[in-house]
């Protein structure tokens, strides 16, 4: 592990790495090389992409886009292997208003879904993505829902509460 | 030929719980498939933003209906990793002998609904007359039948009540029992075996590239289980073995599905005879009302009994989460192996595919 | 159970063969639908209350609602019971469909299933055990023998304003009304 450390430092330049636990590690860094990063780490041998996730940072004004990749195994796991535990946790940030970025599709083919829910729930347009259309909500929302500002109780009193039962719109037309 | 385009809907004796599919077929082949999911949808990672820490466990289970022990299981780990809380021994060993429990419940509910669909109402029966019997143990133990919620960060919430043990192997034995049976009837029947060999084949490099874990990966001859890569609770003090089989197709997942459950009947006999006599079974926590865990964030692992379970965790110094994100395993084998998978197939192999992917809806909508 | 049954068959015997004849339609809504596969084996035998599961909608007359309804399955929800044959009945399960229930504050789930369709009854727990699905299966033949259980006729009656809650909370609907402006009675 601390070879491969080496080698991204000297290889990139803008990142910060460091260790959250015995088996992660984290690397943050400008929004330019996570392309180039992840073809990087793809050949290296970390090709299973767990998870694209974003976190909303509104204090900053910045949405923190998270990529997660781990190692598959090519045969039979030795278990003094310290290679094959690892996860890398790759972090970026992006400005929130117009929120753009562009897509690891190319790298990863199993990134479609996590991006086109990513678009929905939090507004971000990847480039590059061949169908970003609705996957789980039934319409278009004016802030994404996931955002910190989208204030569920007001919303759903405004939608919900506001339809009448049955025998007060009897009453109503009547 | 025309193409037309069909909708296979959420009203469907073959569908696996409320998903849909729009097919584009032309004759009785499908060229194209378009999973269309959010039937389920409830917004599960902003309501667990605006409840406590101990609050988000009623919430938590009900995110996989089959399943909701390994939820529970992945939550508190987070949490734990978060806080920096330890388990006890006594309290490992309890964990494991609930989780594994949960896995052969989870995998007669699944050979359930396989022979269901398939038109084998005899084994149907007796898998749903079996989990009965695995769910009365989970009544005694926990309270109730469907939502347990059993675990809490730092250990479980009770211990064993008396005479608890000799009457889980009664049970386990009942099933274990009958397992030449299910073999003779299903298994080994040449119909099956006609209607499920060389049926969805996903082999290995197309797996990879589309991130599919658990038992698309097993039926390839991979072992990729979590137990063994990160083992977490008590997995690394017993000995147990990770079945595979060599061809891709549906036959194949079936049979490492039965392997699967047989392996972990024989788990919980082994974890049952090294349970640490006394001690802790909870570590204690601070008061849930007022409970704030440190700024930072983690990304845990397990296996269920679909492959694995991710949790990404975000904590601010509050006292409810900042971010939570499940990656569960059908996430990525309802959507982008299932597209994959149903190309040039007929369209009455449609649930035959899709419930040997081992796919539950809810798990994907969140 | 009833105890002056031959004296009913005779009085009525359409709305009996009716009650103990009930064909549910198989359609998994939400959570509850975990405890329905035990209500329907070998164990909780649902077939001598005389339950079974059919494939489609036009063969139904019971409609078990199984837990919380989001707004995508609502729109499914509507054309299936609009294709079952009448007299049909509605059950909904737990107390999402009441009130909301746990996801009371979500963005996706509806809050108040009665404003759509009619429910005939609620049964209680979260999710309802078999027993509880059979004791209140007897309470809907009850219902039915008291000529209380007609929600398809309220339906019937009242579908304009069925129709303009549901278009307020979808906007334009897809499908044509059920019931045109020029057949209602009252």
């Amino acid at each position: 592990m601390d070879e491969l450390i080496k080698k991204l430092q000297t290889d990139f330049d803008g990142l910060e790495i460091s260790t959250l636990a015995k088996t992660r590690i984290t690397i943050s860094t400008k929004k330019e090389s996570i392309l180039l990063l992840l073809s990087y780490l793809k050949r290296m041998g970390y090709d299973h992409l767990a998870i694209i996730s974003c976190n909303d940072w509104i204090k900053d004004n910045e949405l923190e886009l998270v990529y997660i990749v781990s190692h598959y195994l090519e045969k039979d796991y030795g278990p003094d292997s310290e290679i094959d535990k690892f996860n890398i946790i790759i972090k970026t940030r992006i400005p929130r208003e117009k929120a753009r970025f562009v897509t690891v599709l190319d790298v990863f083919e199993n990134a479609e879904p996590y991006e086109r829910e990513l678009h929905e729930m939090f507004g971000i347009y990847f480039e590059g993505h061949p169908r970003l259309t609705l996957l789980m909500l039934e319409r278009n929302y004016k802030i994404p829902p996931f955002r910190k500002d989208f204030n569920t109780k007001k919303y759903v009193d405004d939608l919900y509460g506001n339809i009448p039962t049955i025998e007060e719109r009897k009453k109503g037309k009547k | 030929m025309r193409e037309l385009e069909l909708y296979f809907g959420p009203q469907h004796l073959g569908m696996v719980g409320n998903f849909s599919i729009t097919l584009k077929v032309e004759g009785d082949k499908i060229i194209k498939a378009d999973a269309n999911p959010g039937y389920l949808h409830r917004g599960f990672e902003k309501l667990m933003e605006e409840r406590t820490w101990m609050q988000n466990f009623p919430l938590v289970c009900r995110i996989n209906v089959v399943e909701p022990d390994h939820m529970e299981l992945i939550y508190s780990m987070g949490v734990e990793k978060l806080a920096d809380i330890e388990v006890p021994e006594r309290g490992k060993f309890l964990r494991s002998i609930y989780c594994e429990m949960a896995r052969v419940n989870s995998h007669l509910f699944g050979l359930w609904a396989y022979s269901n669909m398939l038109g084998f109402d005899t084994v149907a029966h007796w898998a749903m007359y079996h989990r009965d019997l695995l769910l009365d143990r989970f009544e005694e133990l926990t309270g109730g039948r469907v939502y347990h919620i059993y675990l809490r960060p730092g250990g479980v919430r009770r211990d064993f009540p008396e005479g608890f043990t000799t009457k889980l192997v009664e049970t386990l034995h009942k099933i274990g029992g009958k397992v030449p049976d299910y073999n003779q009837t299903f298994f080994e029947n040449s119909l099956f075996r006609k209607r499920a060999e060389g049926i969805g084949i996903v082999n290995l490099d197309e797996a990879k590239r589309m991130g599919a874990v658990g038992h698309i990966l097993k039926a390839n001859g991979v072992k990729y289980d979590i137990r063994k890569i990160e083992p977490y609770d008590a997995y690394d003090q017993v000995e147990f073995d990770i079945p595979t089989q060599t061809g891709a197709d549906a036959y194949s997942r079936l049979l490492t599905i039965r392997d699967d459950m047989i392996e972990s009947v024989h788990m919980i006999f082994k974890l049952i005879d090294k349970i640490p006599p006394e001690g802790d079974v909870y570590t204690k926590t601070p008061n849930p009302f007022k409970w704030t865990i440190p700024a930072g964030e983690s990304y845990v692992r397990c296996e269920s009994s679909r492959g694995e379970l991710g949790l990404y965790i975000v904590s601010d110094g509050g006292e409810k989460p900042y971010r939570v994100h499940f990656n569960t395993p059908s996430y990525n084998h309802g959507l982008t192996v299932l597209e994959k998978a149903l190309e040039g197939e007929n369209i009455a192999d449609v649930g035959n595919i899709m419930i040997s992917l081992y796919v539950v809806a809810p798990e994907i909508d969140r | 159970m009833d105890r002056n049954q031959i004296g009913k068959w005779f009085k009525n015997p359409s709305k009996m063969a009716n009650k103990y004849s009930l064909h549910a339609i198989y359609f998994c809504t939400g959570c509850g639908i975990i405890e329905i596969p035990p209500s329907i084996t070998t164990r909780w035998d649902a077939e001598r209350f005389g339950i079974i599961p059919v494939a489609t909608p036009r063969q139904a007359n019971l409609f078990m609602i199984t837990g919380y309804v989001s707004t995508k399955t609502l729109k499914a929800i509507i054309r299936t019971y609009e294709q079952m044959p009448e007299p049909k009945y509605t059950v909904a399960f737990g107390s999402c469909p009441i009130n909301g229930g746990m996801y009371y504050d979500s963005y996706n789930t509806i809050k108040c299933l009665d404003k759509f369709i009619p429910v005939d009854g609620y049964i209680a727990g979260c999710m309802p055990r078999p027993e509880a699905v059979f004791i209140g299966v007897t309470h809907l033949w009850k219902l039915i023998d008291m000529d209380k259980a007609n929600g398809y006729k309220k339906y019937r009656e009242n579908y304009p304003f069925y129709r303009a809650n549901q278009e307020q909370l979808f906007g334009d609907l897809d499908w044509p009304p059920l019931f045109p402006k020029e057949n209602t009675n009252g």
